[in-house]
């Protein structure tokens, strides 16, 4: 579904340089989980962030199912990236002012989704995710689970092809991690593709496979057998 | 996705509550402000449009020109034979009427008396402005002598009801008149404002000779309406001549005027307009622009000063699918809704101070629901203002790269925010400083003239509409009011003493020239005591005397007077004015009787028994003023049974020739103090908000031994920093324009460094004051509660 090469991205500040990217190749097959791990700094979110389209590099290539992404321009990026993507952030980033149900419901205005259907799909949604009774709460009003779990049910609601999630459970006590981790290996199995990044190695061996950075390189790749034989 | 947005907008104003408050209520404030001068200047501006073609109606005016050919004066004074000349010989001309203000006349139904301002006018004065009848027919109201129109106001205080067609009034206590007509009440911004309409044909029937053409006496106005493809430059040129065919001593010359313009723009310097009112109306303008835009840069610099608390919002849309354009809408809309709120505070406002407004400058403003135009108006307001005040956040905001807010990084504001915000505030505090001290400037100005000696007893003195037997029992008055010590004296005069009232040309003395005949004098006929009364100063011989028969051919002069006349020895020297030789008694001191912004002109006060109008009474000041009033009152009502009591104190009548440096006085001080208290508003708004953002950075100081006073100093510093720049800005622009300013008035103050430098200091200090509370504030809270927060 997604193949990566030679991909390379620069931070220019006043003082400093910094290669975030430098030269990563990789791939990903539809219907796949991968983590992303490596130490703090090694450009996980920067290549998160690249293959979200939330960000630019400088070179290589980045094809999603053999259309070339890079190529495009700012208001194509933007329309592939609501029609093909979903973002789980690290702090959740719901919009405050939001209930639940709209921050859930917003993707969708986003994507011209007519009212009737967006009700049926968010409440679809919402009673997936066992958040039900919240659906009116404001986000400062739940957990940081019952948060998370709102900002999956936002990313998933569009049925994107692929799901992106930096470090979902790194502000969340492991219980809730955990939930979250269901939530995304539930979701894997009924055929989202999905990219992770994250620092725990538990959450880690709920994927396929996990690709190891270093100083923006790819160090190594390990297949997860115990996940992955019961996929092919 | 606009209802969600508009949500948004909705929780964001509830949510931040203070700093919505300051928003709303800025922006309210700026906008009544706005919306009220606006109003007044609508009102200006429509002086005398409520003619039936606007485009086409015209005043007659009469170029007077020196003794070098010059044109010296431009007035609309004419005299009684043009208006039925144009008629007759030009086709051109639709309508013509004379017109006479009579002052306020009685006009009594049975024993219901009052006294209302009324003029004569011809018929054709109904053509010309579009009076609405409620009763009556426009056609006939004024061709007949014994025929009057009243307006509604009018017909109700004399009969309680304004179904009064055909009913009968007494005019002036000698003649009755038959009501022909009912008119609605007319506006207050028109020129030709009465409470009664007497024709033409009884003013006529009352003194014989205004029904001779009379090419001298300009005691008449002169209204026309041409027909719609006139020419006026070319018709201007073809009368340009016509009195001098008529009159060919005369070197006046007639040009027709829009009237319509004419309230705005009643300055003439050689024949041309130069301006005149509508100066001061584009300073209230300006103000009113200004005003807005100070309320606007505060809505401006508090939305991108809560752009941090913002961004995470746009860049989790934007992440989600959201365009540009769709934040842009979204941030626009909110100001709009911000906008429609302040906006109807502010018509409540607006209305609430309405009648205050009206008080203050003696106009009847008011808003029409029923215009649409003044829905289009606003309309118009609350869009640009939404559009101003929310384009700056909602473009800055939507260029936010969505990764870079989320992870918080490069974010600080950006350099580009920062100093576009600092611009702002400079801006707006440079224009609260030059309207400071534009105000301070004002008010000293008129101070100024104020405080300038008038040159006679202006404060002792009383003045009463000379009427019905006051002609011929003064002298009983004098006695008796003598006799009741509430009065020391008191004269007779064609005028009051409060201003000019008539002037004459034509005048020789020893030594004058055929051109000095052109030469203007003011003046002013009296009989005896003039001098005795008013306590104007004599320089040189004596006061008309009863012991001098010769007297009843005399005149003063004032030292002005003297000056133009080149008189060596004046006193005794024999003058010819109005084509009769006369002596000259007494030279006195120049006092003020024309503009008090003016320097003297010459003025010739001579003794002419039948011609009077007023009554001038100097109060003897050992009694108290209700107590002399009381006295007054009640000896003139015996004298002169007929007619009410009016008396009007001359200092009053004073105080209104500085009615429009009044208006301005009024009106820069109120507008100048909002301006500031919105900058101030804004800039409190700033320091909270600043002082909330860095929160943080105070604890973590805190924590680490700074003092109050150290992180008071921090938080107030970059905002004084910016007042001051201001001040250093604004000074030299104020002190330029206000410099000119002065420059129109002869009499003038000049701006003292003292008040720039307390200007200045104030500003400061409110600045400080208001930033500082925040600052102490933040620099107070416990610096646990302050890390906590993040
Ligand atoms: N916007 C930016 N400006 C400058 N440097 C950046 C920016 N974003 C990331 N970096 C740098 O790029 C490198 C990779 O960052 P990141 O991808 O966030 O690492 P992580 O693997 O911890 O997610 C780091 O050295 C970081 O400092
Ligand atoms: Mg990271």
């Amino acid at each position: 579904m997604i193949k990566i090469e030679n991909l390379e991205k620069v931070y220019k500040t006043e003082e400093i340089e910094t290669t975030a990217l430098n030269g990563i190749n990789m791939h990903v097959k539809t219907g796949e989980f991968v983590s992303i791990m490596g130490p703090s700094g090694c450009g996980k979110s920067t290549l998160l962030n690249v293959m979200g389209l939330l960000d630019k590099p400088e070179s290589g290539s980045y094809k999603f199912l053999e259309t070339e992404l890079l190529s495009m321009n700012d208001k194509q990026r933007s329309n592939f990236r609501k029609q093909n993507m979903g973002f789980v952030f690290q702090n959740f980033n719901l919009i405050d002012e939001l209930t639940v149900f709209e921050n859930i419901e917003l993707p969708l205005i986003y994507n011209k989704v007519p009212a009737t259907e967006r009700k049926r799909l968010v409440n679809e949604i919402i009673e997936r995710m066992n958040i039900v009774n919240r659906s009116g709460h404001f986000p400062q009003q739940l957990s940081g689970g019952q948060q998370q779990r709102v900002a999956v049910a936002r990313a998933l609601v569009t049925k994107p092809k692929l799901v992106l999630a930096d470090e979902p459970t790194g502000n969340l006590d492991s219980s809730h991690g955990n939930e979250v981790m269901e939530l995304l290996c539930e979701l894997n199995e009924q055929g989202t593709t999905i990219v992770m990044v994250t620092h725990s190695s538990h959450d880690a061996s709920f994927s396929n496979r996990i690709i190891n950075l270093k100083d923006g390189h790819v160090i190594s790749e390990k297949i997860n057998k115990s996940r992955t034989e019961e996929l092919i | 996705m606009f209802k969600l947005n508009f949500k948004i907008a909705l929780r964001n104003i509830w949510k931040n509550k203070t700093s919505s408050l300051i928003n709303i209520s800025g922006l309210a404030i700026g906008l009544a402000a706005c919306l009220l001068l606006l109003l007044y200047v609508a009102y200006e501006y429509d002086y005398d449009t409520q003619t039936i073609d606007t485009g086409q109606t015209y005043k007659v005016m009469i170029n007077g020109r020196d003794a070098n050919g010059e044109v010296d004066g431009t007035a609309d004074a004419t005299p009684n034979a043009i208006a039925p000349l144009l008629k007759q010989n030009y086709p051109a001309v639709k309508a013509a009427a004379r017109i006479e203000g009579q002052g306020k006349r009685l006009i009594a139904n049975g024993a219901q008396t009052l006294k209302r301002t009324t003029y004569f006018a011809d018929p054709d004065l109904l053509n010309i402005f579009d009076y609405h009848f409620i009763y009556g027919d426009k056609r006939t109201a004024l061709t007949e002598p014994n025929s009057v129109i009243v307006t509604a106001s009018t017909a109700r205080m004399l009969f309680g009801t304004t179904d009064v067609l055909n009913r009968s009034v007494r005019y002036d206590d000698k003649t009755d008149l038959k009501i022909t007509g009912v008119i609605k009440d007319l506006p207050g911004n028109t020129s030709v404002s009465f409470d009664f309409l007497l024709p033409w044909s009884l003013n006529e029937a009352y003194r014989s000779w205004i029904k001779r053409p009379d090419w001298g006496n300009l005691n008449y106005k002169t209204i026309i309406r041409m027909n719609p493809e006139t020419d006026i430059k070319q018709f201007n040129r073809s009368v340009k001549g016509v009195i001098k065919q008529h009159a060919s001593w005369s070197s006046n010359e007639m040009v027709l005027f829009p009237l319509s313009k004419l309230h705005l723009y009643d300055t003439f310097v050689k024949g041309e307009s130069t301006g005149g009112r509508i100066d001061q109306l584009r300073l209230f303008m300006g103000l009113a622009i200004g005003i807005l835009l100070i309320a606007c840069i505060n809505f401006m610099n508090m939305a991108t000063a809560k752009s941090e608390k913002r961004a995470k919002e746009v860049g989790i849309k934007k992440t989600i699918g959201a365009t540009r354009g769709s934040l842009i809408g979204q941030f626009l809309m909110e100001s709009m809704v911000l906008t429609v709120l302040s906006t109807t505070l502010a018509i409540v406002l607006i209305e609430l101070c309405i009648p205050f407004f009206n008080r203050l400058l003696d106009i009847q403003l008011g808003i029409n629901y029923s215009n649409s135009s003044i829905w289009i108006g606003l309309m118009g307001v609350v869009l640009i203002t939404g559009l101003i005040s929310g384009s700056y956040p909602a473009f800055y905001l939507s260029s936010f790269n969505p990764i870079q807010i989320l992870t918080k990084r490069n974010i600080k504001n950006g350099l580009f925010s920062v100093n576009l915000r600092q611009i702002l505030v400079v801006g707006q505090f440079s224009f609260a400083v030059i309207l400071i001290i534009a105000t301070t400037v004002i008010y000293q100005q008129i101070q100024y003239i104020k405080n300038r000696p008038v040159g006679y007893e202006i404060n002792q003195l009383v003045e009463l509409p000379q009427e019905g037997l006051l002609y011929d029992k003064l002298d009983v008055l004098r006695e008796r009011l003598a006799k009741s010590g509430a009065v020391l004296s008191l004269y007779q005069s064609s005028g009051t003493i409060a201003t000019e009232t008539s002037w004459f040309s034509g005048m020789e003395w020893p030594g004058s020239s055929e051109a000095d005949k052109l030469q203007n004098f003011s003046q002013l006929a009296t009989t005896y005591d003039f001098v005795k009364t008013t306590g104007v100063k004599l320089v040189a011989g004596r006061d008309f005397s009863r012991s001098f028969a010769s007297d009843s051919a005399a005149v003063l002069l004032n030292r002005s007077a003297v000056k133009r006349m080149n008189l060596k020895d004046p006193v005794g020297q024999t003058v010819v004015a109005h084509g009769n030789k006369v002596t000259v008694v007494g030279v006195f001191e120049d006092f003020i009787l024309g503009s008090p912004t003016l320097k003297g002109s010459p003025l010739v006060v001579a003794f002419m028994k039948g011609w009077g109008g007023k009554v001038t009474m100097r109060m003897n000041p050992s009694n108290s003023v209700t107590e002399n009033i009381a006295t007054i009152e009640k000896i003139v009502k015996e004298v002169n049974p007929a007619y009410p009591v009016e008396l009007t104190f001359v200092d009053q009548l004073y105080a209104e020739k500085l009615k429009t440096q009044r208006v301005l006085g009024i009106l820069s001080n109120l507008f100048g103090g909002l301006a500031i208290f919105i900058s101030c508003l804004g800039l409190f708004g700033l320091a909270s908000y600043s002082a909330e953002q860095r929160t943080k950075e105070i604890g973590v100081r805190k924590v680490l031994g700074a003092s109050v006073s150290s992180l008071m100093q921090l938080l107030s510093f970059s905002f004084l920093k910016m007042v001051a720049f201001a001040i250093i800005i604004s000074v030299p622009i104020a002190n330029y324009v206000m410099n000119n300013w002065l420059q129109n008035f002869e009499f003038h103050t000049s701006i003292s460094w003292l008040i720039v430098l307390l200007t200045a200091a104030g500003t400061l200090a409110i600045a400080l004051l208001t930033v500082s509370f925040q600052a102490y504030k933040a620099a107070n809270a416990n610096p646990v509660d302050a890390l906590k927060y993040e």
